[in-house]
């Protein structure tokens, strides 16, 4: 069965995460990823066979270039007068040099949709600011709200703002392909990572704008609502875990969630005070609540835990792990989220994914190809792409330019 | 005025927390957005902060942020005429929006079950795929963050495990939202067929872990002393190339990364290298002793220097050091400014600013439509579908 994206043309020449992420998801959906590579850059994360290039390049095919060459370049540019899509992320001005800019290609490809994810966007003094995910999270605020009050500012535990760009690319590139069945024409997105990690704080935003406030750390209380008990707390250690901890995040988020709490408390003394007697109380007294959940978790297993607690109506969940996630989740592993590709990597071997989170009913999207060498895929993306011979890229191989 | 990428777009919007994002990141598209209410209002009104104001009601920023660019209609549910007006409302959409348990979304599951409309997309972006164990089970985004493995990388080895600042594992099952919709819109342009979709908050957490499951799967090639699992590190990436340090006023993200070669000229200039150009060091098996060596020496130097001028000096030179910044700072941001970045925006009688555009589209530009009170597109919805009352 088809998947949706089945016949768009992207052509890929996003680095690292945020970038790859976005084509990612588009070849899930069964769109012709073709990632540009080149020897040259082949180091680090970019590394074909990294761990990390392997995790985010999976369903495209790979097209090894030397950008250094002019028969490359011009290569480039004939791929990209027969892209619907073309994607990069270097910093501003680099895909102008290789001369298959926004400009040039629009000239000879009115339909295609040019999307550029640059760290600060294209234009204003920091424009040529250079950012990964880390840079992000600390310019745009969360670094210092993801953290507790009057400690040093600790931040998210991964880079949480690529993925969101890369999110954000998707949903710019499905817009952008809307726009064109109606308009016939194509246009340029620019995306700035940054501002759209300022998003993720707009609520602070606007309160400062409208109400002066300033916004502090606040670890696991909920920001603008007074809700308690809303935290994560111990369980007992029972040498699994990480480094033998284990955690339960519980919330109570209405009335009903607290009363069954406290009845599974077993309706203790100081549940019954009057300092928790409302949401507002609870909330005002909340370090205290907390110490009193945390003395009765602190002696239970997690999950029988989190089992009690959700079947008495009560949210609660255990704080997984990477290796719980693969080895505990019933939730995954009915869907087989986590899977082993049916291909072996020729130079790696047995690489690894996790499924896309979304279900199509008519247009299932289960289709998973394993992340390629350079320029794997060369022979088959010129004949499809540019209709060349076998005899034509034999020719362009002997010239070198083909990694 | 232009219009949107998705201005010839209907959208019917009855989700919660875990898809409101994705809802807002249409409307702010151009697509027409009608969030149906209960005639109290939609509970999520009353969601936090509030603006202040002596002589208003309770204006909810919450409220106004994710739910920009909609147009509302309040409907009673229960009532004849309001069912028809709903079921109305669902012959017009292209697109249906659903969290389970939010307004609507019992109603719009029956009447869509009857009505057989082919061409109609229907998402249900629900906490746990139904069917499964877990899939009746209550997740505000601080469980969602703990059983989805947000919450175990972050935090330090002294506080809990901690969850993101807000929701911001919603907003991650919110932008899958919006791609699940428009990627099925794309296929009904072209196949004329709609269908149903599943998005699962849980898997789209789990999906946006970075290193998470590369530790999991790799974790013999990544050498790490920890194994395959990484205990919470506070600000330590993965890598270990990148770490938030205090300097003498302020706090700064520091890493010498992509090219450690630029910062060592950079500490051989301060004379703070120690014995860095040792060729040791560049030896492959010692990268994690350079990474380890290099990030020390820049700790004790970054304490002696004033953060954001660090900032400067490292951006001038190329390497992507972050400024610590806190909201009311992020406010003033220069680059953001320099952009107009931030638009007008008004809730209720109260004139404020909101974040801008997430994507600058050259020909149908992003655009913040108005917030809207309860029913205050009642009239023109209504006509709209053709309902005579």
């Amino acid at each position: 069965m088809a998947r949706p994206l089945e016949g768009l043309k992207i052509l890929d020449f996003t680095h690292v995460l945020a970038g790859p992420f976005a084509t990612r998801i588009l070849g899930d959906m069964g769109a012709d990823v073709v990632k540009i590579n080149s020897l040259d850059r082949a180091i680090g994360a970019n590394d074909p066979i990294h761990p990390y290039y392997i995790m985010w390049n999976r369903n495209k095919r790979a097209l090894a270039l030397d950008m250094s060459n002019e028969s490359a370049r011009k290569t480039c540019k004939e791929l990209c007068e027969k892209a619907d899509i073309v994607i990069d992320n270097f910093s501003v001005g680099v895909l102008d040099r290789w001369g298959v800019g926004y400009d040039t290609i629009s000239q000879v490809n009115s339909k295609v949709i040019y999307v550029q994810m640059s760290g600060m966007g294209d234009g204003g003094p920091w424009s040529k600011f250079v950012t990964y995910a880390p840079t992000i999270h600390a310019l745009c605020g969360l670094t210092h709200t993801t953290s507790v009050k009057n400690r040093q500012d600790i931040g998210i535990g991964f880079s949480y703002n690529d993925h969101q760009a890369g999110l954000h690319g998707a949903v710019a590139i499905l817009a952008g392909l809307e726009s064109l069945q109606h308009s016939g024409k194509g246009q340029r997105i620019d995306i700035s990572q940054f501002e759209v990690g300022v998003n993720f704080v707009a609520p602070s935003l606007v309160d400062h704008f409208s109400n002066n406030t300033i916004t502090e750390p606040v670890a696991n209380d909920l920001p603008y609502d007074e809700v308690a008990p809303h935290g994560v707390y111990p369980c007992s250690s029972d040498g699994e875990g990480i480094k033998g901890e284990n955690w339960i995040a519980i919330a109570c988020m209405t009335e009903d969630q607290w009363r069954s709490l406290k009845n599974l408390l077993g309706s203790p003394e100081w549940a019954e005070q009057d300092s928790f007697s409302t949401l507002s109380l609870r909330y005002k007294n909340r370090r205290e609540l907390d110490s009193h959940i945390q003395n009765w978790t602190k002696a239970q297993e997690a999950y029988p835990l989190m089992d009690t607690c959700q079947n008495a109506g009560v949210p609660a969940g255990v704080v997984q792990s990477g290796a719980d996630l693969a080895n505990k989740d019933p939730q995954l592993r009915s869907r087989e989220f986590l899977f082993a590709f049916d291909e072996l990597h020729g130079e790696v071997g047995q690489t690894f994914g996790d499924k896309l989170p979304i279900k199509f009913e008519k247009t299932p999207c289960e289709s998973y190809i394993r992340s390629r060498s350079l320029g794997e895929d060369n022979e088959s993306v010129l004949k499809d792409w540019l209709n060349l011979s076998p005899k034509e890229i034999d020719e362009n191989k002997s010239e070198g330019w083909l990694n | 005025m232009t219009e949107g990428p998705l201005s010839r777009v209907t959208i019917l919007d009855l989700t919660d927390e875990r898809g409101i994002y994705g809802a807002k990141l249409l409307a702010d598209l151009g697509a027409n957005v009608i969030r149906p209410e209960p005639l109290t209002g939609d509970p999520l009104r009353m969601r936090g902060p509030f603006i202040q104001s002596a002589d208003q009601g309770k204006e909810s920023i919450w409220h106004a942020y994710f739910c920009s660019s909609r147009r509302s209609i309040a409907l009673d549910l229960d009532d004849a005429e309001g069912l028809e007006q709903f079921d109305l409302l669902l012959t017009n959409a292209d697109i249906v929006l659903t969290c389970p348990g939010a307004f609507g979304v019992e109603e719009s599951k029956e009447i869509v079950r009857d009505k057989n409309q082919e061409e109609l997309v229907f998402i249900d972006t629900c906490s746990f795929r139904p069917g499964c164990e877990w899939a009746d089970y209550q997740a505000p985004d601080i469980v969602a963050g703990a059983l989805a493995g947000q919450i175990a990388t972050t935090g330090d080895a002294d506080t809990a495990p901690l969850k993101n600042f807000g929701e911001l594992n919603f907003m991650v099952s919110g932008a899958y939202t919006a791609i699940s919709a428009l990627s099925a819109l794309y296929n009904r342009r072209a196949t004329g067929s709609g269908q149903r979709v599943e998005v699962s908050v849980h898997e789209c957490i789990a999906s946006c872990l970075e290193h998470v499951f590369m530790f999991y799967w790799y974790g013999e090639a990544m050498e790490h002393p920890d194994g395959r699992v990484l205990p919470r590190r506070g600000s330590l990436h993965w890598s270990n190339a990148y770490d938030v340090m205090n300097a003498e006023t302020g706090s700064i993200m520091v890493t010498p990364t992509p090219d450690f070669d630029k910062q060592l000229t950079w500490m051989i200039e301060e004379d703070i290298h120690d014995d860095l150009i040792d060729p040791q060091y560049l030896e492959p098996e010692n990268l994690r002793l350079r990474v380890e060596k290099t990030m020390n020496q820049l700790r004790d130097w970054v304490a002696t220097k004033n953060a954001e001028d660090l900032f400067f000096e490292a951006q001038e030179r190329h390497m992507p050091y972050g400024l610590v910044l806190p909201i009311e700072q992020v406010a003033e941001n220069p680059q953001l400014i320099a952009r107009d970045w931030f638009v007008p925006y008004q809730i209720g009688e109260h004139k404020t600013l909101s974040t801008g555009a997430p994507y600058h589209f050259s020909d149908t530009p992003w655009q913040l439509g108005e917030y809207k009170s309860i029913n205050e597109d009642q009239v023109d919805i209504l006509n709209e579908i053709g309902w005579n009352s």
